[in-house]
């Protein structure tokens, strides 16, 4: 089956742009027929009510030019006159029941408004157009019902990827759609932080800040200008590229620019804190709303029937949709008998434990080995940058990406082989899967951060020796003209020619700029090789190979769920830690997402095979939530570790000349509140009133935790008595026949 | 120039290889390296190596005790890739079910599906067994006539199966085929499935038990029986025989005739 399977689904995607387009086709086709069905029902109504209206008015005119009463009669009998009888008794239960229901709106406490408009719902359902008491508020009323339900369809459809991502859940089942919808929440979020820093710092410091080449800081120096423009240097984040509003480097320390007087000082620091506190605060309410709903459990019995009999959906009428929906049948059957089997599961438990044991040891050995390895190879490293890296070839230079990124790669395979041994449920097994990379790529965190912290010492030690030669260079360039203080004009330097400092917060934004491009490049390369090309060569060399490449060895990849959820927490965290020097990291990231959700939905469903034990993953949503708030959690305390005890370089930045980055704040409150303001709030931040605060804040968790403990508790207790009663019920129903008896 | 440590990061893919292959690799020194082995030291063939054994180990005229040997053999000495007791015994409910009278078994080797087969059969029931080794075909008699099977029951024919089948009607006197048991280069099961329904052997209920359709695999053969619309496919999957571990299957086949 499954060999038939995928060559099926490899032609998919020829077959889906015909049938897509035919699709299209088809659906404009029933759109153009249902609007024709519509505007002829509405015409229907329509021309009868003018007919009723038309009787009526010939009617009245009739009567008005006749003026005996007999002859409304007459009309009136006419019209009944051409009535069958059975026609006539009809008329009159649908008067009857008319009277009815206005007896009892009658009998009602509403004002009248309100009775007027359900009338004329209840009404509405039924009849088309003939007896309505009034029109105006039928229409309205209909009106208002059709106009939600279209908002709704909207709000539905404006969902981004929901298809794909339906799609791909009936085939793979709901582990592989989880990492989808878990990218496209990254995508909301990087959508807010790239709105924050865009609009707030990029825009304002490009329209209202100096322009490029007023400023030392804003220009390329006369030493960089002649390769400023290489594609190699750009592509590097120099030249050009460094010096523009990508970087630290380029703002203006000026604390209001433009006519608004926008303090972007202020702007940047707050921004760099907002973005931290709104992740913390999405991260924490989507737990907290996981945890809702998983609250409840599922104590259902006859699982399976229900499945059977009900899983079908009979409204569906495009044969494409059905294939989905049969496979997304097939998979959900698949999810429930691994649940089943779980929960059923007898096992020696010594046994069990003592693999369990030795798989973890196992873990630690080859966890420590690789820490060894990545503090060797770093240490190596450091003994070359010290020497001098020109005297080495490509490989000693590269050497620490090259070792990291291979133990990266091959490491998961193992800790995924060694996992065998402990014969966990699929939904455990990923979690503890996921749980030992982290600690793996915690590794590589740890020595990128160990090789950032020294590279920026070592700016550092270049600043001072700077600033001493900026004295002499100054005394050197006013050497030359008379000494006189008052007459003498300033001399006009060019802001290309000024020696400056090198800029580390700028290095920094560049580190891990550079980081994240080549971990996007080699996570493609890497899908287009490992899945892309192997599922070619599957594909095209079964026909001429010895044994059946399809089941055999390389056969289709499967999609590496752990593998990829952990590569875009980290890739989050290295935009949390670089955002705050690099402000287009948000926007990059953005771009980055995008791409990857339409390269990776194609690639699962034309180069991956489904898992061979399908399980439902709804667990897994709050793991990687927690996840994401550890990293989180983490990639914030460098990043507030350096902007509290690393003093801003003095010429670049727009902290530059302040003796920490917080002062900013100091500054503002100073200038640009009333002076009680600033009294306040030095008396709220004085640790006196900070401490009972903080204890107070302890407190309350702890009293929230044990509250929700309890209502955990009452909720199951609650749900075992409903359970028992059901039970005492149909012992009693099932005993009762015999007791008549 | 390449440093040690780079060449350190590949020991975890090296051990997850190792790890994730291994029955490939048990596989891979008993069937290959052994019997090279063996040949070198002994200066017999592998079949003719079973042979003497089973001469030596089994007792005449009884097939179960042949086949037990066999399975013996090929489980602690050495490995020889025909239908192992697993695998056999799907064959052995497959032939009570359905008592086929005339049975096409292309691929003989060293004879024990042959055996297998002829023991389950009634009386009057027919064997064709075609093996294109003569070799293989000596050993293959020799294990015949010593489990008692005679002329009339199993009848061997030594020449390639894709010459054989179109002259099965003439040289024969073969009208219609019960069974056919395929388990001869996995290459040739699409070719002879094809001369079969072009010569008109088959009937509507035929059988056609393919074997070793997962691995080595005859994903070819698999792809035309099913889209043909002329079977009705079922895989039994099992175990590769004498080894645990690698995943095989069983491809049944039945005719559905032409319309």
């Amino acid at each position: 089956m499954n060999s038939a399977f995928t060559t099926w689904k490899w032609r998919k995607t020829l077959r889906e742009v015909r049938r897509s387009r035919q699709q299209l086709q088809r659906r404009e086709q029933l759109r153009w027929t249902l609007k024709e069905q519509r505007r002829n029902m509405r015409n229907a109504t329509k021309q009868q009510g003018k007919r009723v209206r038309n009787m009526k008015k010939e009617s009245e005119s009739k009567s008005e030019s006749d003026s005996a009463p007999e002859s409304k009669d007459n009309q009136a009998v006419g019209v009944l006159g051409s009535l069958t009888p059975e026609e006539l008794e009809k008329l009159k239960e649908a008067v009857d029941e008319r009277k009815k229901l206005i007896a009892t709106m009658r009998g009602k406490p509403w004002p009248m408004k309100k009775k007027l408009v359900v009338l004329s719902c209840v009404l509405s359902q039924g009849v088309t157009g003939v007896f309505i008491i009034s029109f105006l508020y039928y229409s309205n009323c209909q009106k208002w019902m059709k106009f939600q339900r279209d908002f709704e369809n909207f709000k539905t459809a404006c969902i981004p990827w929901e298809m794909k991502i339906k799609e791909i859940e009936s085939h793979f089942g709901s582990s592989v759609a989880s990492y989808f919808i878990f990218l496209r929440w990254m995508y909301g979020i990087n959508m807010i932080l790239f709105g924050l820093t865009f609009g707030l710092v990029m825009v304002p410091e490009a329209l209202m800040g100096k322009p490029y080449g007023s400023i030392p800081r804003k220009t390329v120096p006369r030493e960089e200008e002649a390769s400023a423009m290489n594609f190699a240097i750009l592509w590097d984040f120099g030249g050009y590229a460094k010096y523009s509003v990508l970087f630290y480097g380029y703002y203006n320390s000026q604390r209001a620019i433009g006519w608004l007087k926008f303090r972007l000082p202020l702007s940047y620091f707050l921004v760099g804190v907002g973005t931290v506190a709104y992740s913390y605060m999405v991260v924490i309410r989507t737990m907290a709303r996981n945890a809702n709903e998983e609250g409840g459990g599922d104590d259902t019995s006859f699982n399976f029937s229900w499945k059977t009999f009900t899983s079908w959906d009979y409204l569906i009428g495009n044969p494409e949709t059905a294939d989905n929906k049969f496979a997304s049948i097939t998979t959900s059957f698949k999810e429930a008998i691994v649940e089943e089997q779980e929960s059923r599961k007898d096992d020696n438990i010594h046994l069990t434990r003592f693999l369990r044991v030795l798989a973890n040891f196992l873990v630690l050995c080859c966890l420590a080995g690789s820490g060894y390895l990545i503090y060797f190879v770093v240490r190596r490293s450091q003994k070359f940058a010290l020497l001098g890296l020109e005297n080495y070839g490509w490989w000693e230079r590269n050497e620490v990406n090259m070792v990291m990124s291979l133990l990266g790669m091959f490491c998961p395979m193992l800790f995924d082989v060694i996992s065998t041994l402990e014969n966990y449920h699929p939904r455990v097994a990923l979690q503890w899967q996921l749980g030992r990379i982290f600690a793996l790529f915690l590794g590589n965190l740890y020595t990128f951060i160990i090789a950032l912290m020294d590279a920026i010492q070592l700016k550092r030690a270049e600043e001072e020796i700077v600033k001493k030669n900026m004295t002499i260079w100054q005394a050197n360039l006013y050497n030359g003209t008379v000494p006189d203080n008052s007459t003498a004009p300033p001399i006009t330097v060019h802001p290309a020619d000024i020696p400056r400092g090198p800029c580390w917060e700028t290095m920094v934004g560049q580190e891990f700029v550079r980081l994240i491009i080549s971990d996007t490049m080699t996570t493609y390369i890497t899908l287009l090789i490992g899945d892309f090309l192997r599922a070619v060569l599957v594909r095209f060399l079964n026909n001429c190979w010895c044994w059946d490449l399809e089941y055999g060895f390389p056969s289709y990849s499967e999609f590496d769920v752990s593998g990829n959820v952990l590569g875009l927490i980290f890739n989050q965290g290295m935009i949390w830690m670089g955002a705050f020097y690099a402000p287009c990291l948000p926007a990059l990231n953005l771009l980055r997402l995008h791409v990857s959700m339409y390269l990776q939905c194609w690639a699962v469903m034309c180069c991956n095979v489904p898992q061979e034990r399908v399980f439902k993953a709804s667990g897994s949503n709050n793991f990687y939530m927690a996840m994401l708030l550890v990293i989180l959690f983490l990639s914030t305390l460098p990043a507030i570790y350096t902007i509290v005890s690393i003093p801003p370089s003095f010429d670049c930045g727009p902290f530059s000349g302040k003796t920490r980055m917080f002062d900013v704040i100091q500054e503002t409150l100073e200038s640009d509140f009333p002076a009680w303001f600033g009294k306040m709030f030095s008396y709220a931040s004085n640790p006196g009133l900070v401490l009972p605060f903080l204890l107070l804040l302890v407190l309350a968790i702890y009293y929230l935790q044990s509250t929700s403990k309890t209502y955990k508790r009452v909720n199951m207790e609650l749900k075992k008595k409903l359970q028992t009663v059901s039970w005492e019920v149909q012992m009693y129903v099932q005993m009762s026949p015999t007791v008549n008896d | 120039m390449v440093s040690p440590a780079i060449a350190l990061a590949f020991l975890p893919l090296l051990l997850t290889m190792i790890i994730r292959y291994r029955y490939y690799f048990v596989l891979l020194y008993r069937a290959v390296l052994i019997r090279w082995v063996r040949d070198c030291l002994t200066g017999l063939s592998r079949e003719e190596r079973a042979f003497q054994y089973i001469l030596t180990h089994a007792t005449p005229g009884d097939a179960q005790s042949i086949l037990d040997t066999f399975d013996h053999w090929c489980s602690k000495v050495e490995f020889i890739s025909h239908i192992g007791p697993k695998k056999g015994k799907i064959l052995d409910r497959l032939l009570q079910e359905h008592c086929p009278i005339t049975v096409l078994e292309l691929g003989t080797h060293c004879g024990y599906s042959t055996v297998r087969i002829a023991r389950s059969l009634p009386i009057g029931a027919r064997i064709y067994s075609v093996e294109m080794d003569e070799r293989n075909a000596q050993v293959a008699e020799k294990i015949i006539r010593l489990a008692g099977f005679d002329e009339d029951m199993v009848e061997l024919i030594v020449r390639p199966s894709d010459e054989v089948i179109p002259r099965l009607r003439e040289d024969f006197g073969v009208e219609r085929l019960d069974l056919v048991f395929m388990d001869h280069w996995k290459r040739c099961y699409l070719p002879d499935l094809q001369l079969l329904e072009g010569s008109g052997l088959l009937g509507e209920g035929s059988i056609i038990l393919a074997d070793n359709v997962i691995f080595p695999g005859a994903p070819n053969f698999l792809r035309h029986a099913r889209r043909s619309g002329l079977y009705e496919v079922r895989v039994h999957r099992a175990t590769l025989e004498y080894i645990r571990g690698i995943r095989d299957g069983m491809a049944e086949l039945t005719f559905l005739g032409i319309k």
